[in-house]
């Protein structure tokens, strides 16, 4: 008797806390996936083609689609770009704002903000800044590579969008690392300071190992932002000049809307997904082994 | 212990089965209902569905379809619009649900090719006599009804050009590759470091810049299929290399504002730059005019684009207007329907509170030369002008595909513009495209 009450009451706590979020997930996530991946198999201009079945052959036009992988790769030079330099300049953010500073507090809101803003806004603000108030800066001190616009040249195009990116992700990585900043133990690094260690020694030996958990996390959020970066690219660069910064997700989405390819479209979404899940998966499951205890 | 722990496992999957079973029931039963209500017409009345493909103005539509449902009390109008930035149709939306669209409205490309099956023949009715602009299925049969009609060119801002020349200005006088070269030098003197200040978005110098050629036969058609099945020699064109080597003044150092490095998102730095007379020409459309943050008192106009030196040529003296826009009627409604939906265009046409709509409530330039009103946008107005002197030529963006031409060959003309190709390369892009496109 004791035992069914128990497992009614585990029902009831089981819709209580799961079916909120399962039910927002499957109709958000798991459905439109779970259909996505099914007009894969079918031959479709737009999404509201009628179903026709067509086999793998939109995973062979998209593996034939050398655009496609050349904004694959591309979109791989932006995730190692930027996995970098956002952890790096966060974590560097958040050693500067547990350091005792007095106006902590303030730079912490103000390294922040930018997340803040939405990829889209942010894109046309820098757009600005790129293509008007940078030259303008350098035609008037005289600085002749600052006087042309950013957008035109390809590597600087390319920089231009990691900069922007760096800039808006950083603070967000900030927090985290915070939490795990403040989370090392005291008394390890009064130990090693005790035992005549430096402060980079002292980083490096004692609070960087223990900071992974942070990293993890971190690694993986800026990885598959970088990935699925899509609105910033489209409002910075629109993938030019002369499509030289069109990420993948751009060029599937051109694929799929503009160019009214749906199904190859969809296909290539869908080898995106495979790719970004390997990569993260990989990340994840080997920075985890790299976890110690204090 | 362990007992337990697996029948705690099986009824939270039990659970979760339920409540995804749950889920989709209710989301299966939110698309019947909505199936239900639209199919039930009102008993007398003739039901009519109208797609409307301007999503801006939306509002504006709707309440035309009240004015029209009031003057016509058996009629009952459907307006369904599409929202700003949907990249799927309406219509698709529409018919895929099982209904049937009485009236789309669909680009002239679209309204010929992916739904050439859609249209019937509109050749008999009344209101072909105030308009040239119909659009015509490949063999010529009218069966679009031009909604919006749009223009393209040089956009001039009129004080500063004027000043240059020193008085009254015809944009029409220009009507060479010397004399506009000769008009950028004596803007350039009068103070204007940079006339040009020319934008690379893709769209403007593949769809817009690099469809003008197919005006070179008075049916943009005939070339096309030149072009389509491969047989049209680029490099030999003297009209395809001449709308380049004009693209190439506009794009100079010597001219452009961002001739040093040419591509790279100039769209609003160089509208404002003509709007507050920085510089004093651009090409683009009527569109152009909400970019542009005219200073209070400019003016502004479009000339001609040049393609070679010959006066005569049509081309140097006419400025390219369309429809880009247009309805058309379902084959497959009803003729009680059809009869209706005819009803709603002539009354677009012919009644005044239908012409005001057009123009004076959603700012269309109208295609038809009866209706009185003028848009306020001065860059309409000039093309409404040139469509009343005869001064234009078809809009040959109707004629491409839209979508490959931006995303495929937008990038190349981008490139030739920053001189990463020669015009022989953007001539074999051109040519590959429509060799691995054979539709």
């Amino acid at each position: 008797m004791m035992k069914k009450r128990k497992n009614l009451g585990d029902i009831g706590n089981s819709a209580l806390f799961l079916g909120p979020t399962l039910l927002f997930f499957s109709m958000t996530v798991l459905l439109p996936f779970a259909y996505g991946l099914f007009l894969t198999f079918n031959k479709m201009d737009t999404p509201a083609d009628p179903v026709q079945f067509a086999g793998l052959l939109n995973y062979i036009s998209a593996i034939n689609d050398q655009e496609f992988w050349k904004s694959m790769w591309l979109t791989v030079r932006f995730v190692v770009a930027t996995v970098f330099f956002v952890n790096l300049v966060g974590f560097g953010l958040a050693y500067l704002v547990t350091s005792g500073l007095r106006i902590q507090n303030t730079l912490r809101t103000a390294y922040f903000t930018p997340n803040l803003i939405g990829g889209l806004v942010l894109g046309y603000i820098w757009q600005f800044i790129f293509v008007q108030s940078l030259p303008a800066l350098g035609t008037k001190l005289g600085i002749s590579w600052l006087e042309l616009g950013w957008l035109g040249d390809p590597t600087m195009a390319f920089w231009s969008l990691v900069i922007v990116t760096i800039w808006q992700t950083s603070g967000y990585m900030m927090i985290i690392f915070i939490a795990g900043l403040i989370s090392v133990p005291k008394e390890l690094i009064e130990a090693a300071k005790i035992d005549g260690a430096g402060p980079l020694k002292r980083l490096l030996n004692v609070t960087l190992p223990l900071m992974v958990p942070s990293f993890v996390v971190t690694v993986f959020l800026s990885l598959k932002n970088a990935f699925m970066v899509y609105d910033l690219n489209f409002a910075l660069t629109a993938g030019g000049p002369y499509g030289t910064t069109k990420m993948v997700s751009m060029h599937v989405v051109n694929k799929a809307f503009i160019e009214s390819n749906y199904g190859t479209g969809q296909a290539e979404a869908i080898i995106l997904f495979i790719i970004v899940a390997i990569v993260t998966g990989v990340q994840v499951y080997t920075s985890k082994k790299m976890e110690v205890q204090a | 212990m362990f007992h337990f722990k697996s029948n705690t496992g099986f009824f939270k999957k039990t659970a979760i089965v339920g409540i995804v079973t749950a889920l989709s029931l209710s989301l299966a039963a939110c698309s019947g209902d909505s199936d239900q209500s639209a199919s039930g017409s009102k008993d007398s009345k003739i039901s009519i569905i109208v797609t409307n493909g301007k999503g801006e103005i939306d509002a504006q539509f709707k309440q035309t379809a009240k004015d029209f449902m009031a003057e016509n009390k058996d009629i009952n109008v459907q307006v369904e619009s599409v929202a700003v930035g949907d990249p799927m149709n309406v219509f698709d939306k529409l018919t895929a649900s099982g209904k049937t669209v009485t009236m789309a409205m669909f680009s002239p490309f679209d309204a010929t090719h992916k739904y050439k099956e859609v249209g019937m023949d509109l050749s008999g009715e009344k209101w072909n006599e105030e308009t040239n602009d119909a659009i015509k299925s490949e063999d010529g049969t009218i069966i679009g009804f031009p909604f919006a009609i749009e223009g393209m060119g040089l956009v001039y801002n009129k004080q500063v050009v004027e000043k240059a020349v020193g008085g009254e200005f015809d944009p029409y006088s220009i009507n060479t590759q010397d004399k506009f070269k000769e008009l950028l030098d004596k803007i350039k003197s009068s103070g204007v470091e940079y006339p040009v200040a020319y934008q690379t978005e893709a769209w403007s110098v593949s769809n817009h810049y690099s469809s003008l050629f197919l005006n070179q036969s008075e049916d943009p058609n005939t070339v096309l299929k030149e072009v389509t099945d491969g047989k049209f020699d680029y490099m030999k064109n003297d009209v395809w290399n001449g709308y380049y080597n004009t693209m190439d003044i506009l794009a100079s150092e010597e001219y452009n504002k961002f001739g040093k490095r040419p591509t790279g998102q100039y769209y609003d730095a160089a509208h404002v730059a003509v709007g507050n007379g920085d510089s004093a020409i651009l090409f683009n459309g009527n569109w152009a005019f909400d970019s542009l943050k005219a200073l209070e008192g400019s003016d502004f106009g479009f000339m001609p684009v040049p393609v070679d030196n010959d006066p005569e040529n049509p081309l140097n003296n006419k400025i390219i207007a369309g429809p880009t826009q247009a309805l058309v009627i379902n084959k497959k409604a009803t003729e009680e329907q059809q009869d209706a939906a005819k009803k709603f265009l002539d009354w677009l046409v012919y009644g005044e509170a239908g012409q005001d709509f057009i123009v004076n409530k959603s700012q269309i330039i109208s295609a038809f030369k009866n209706n009185p009103n003028k848009v306020t946008n001065p860059l309409g107005i000039a093309i409404s002008d040139a469509l009343v002197e005869n001064k234009t030529l078809p809009f040959s963006t109707n004629y491409i595909n839209t979508g490959d031409w931006t995303t495929i060959l937008g990038p190349e003309v981008q490139k030739y513009i920053a001189k990463q190709s020669s015009r022989a390369d953007l001539a074999k892009a051109f040519e590959n495209y429509y060799k691995s496109n054979k539709e």
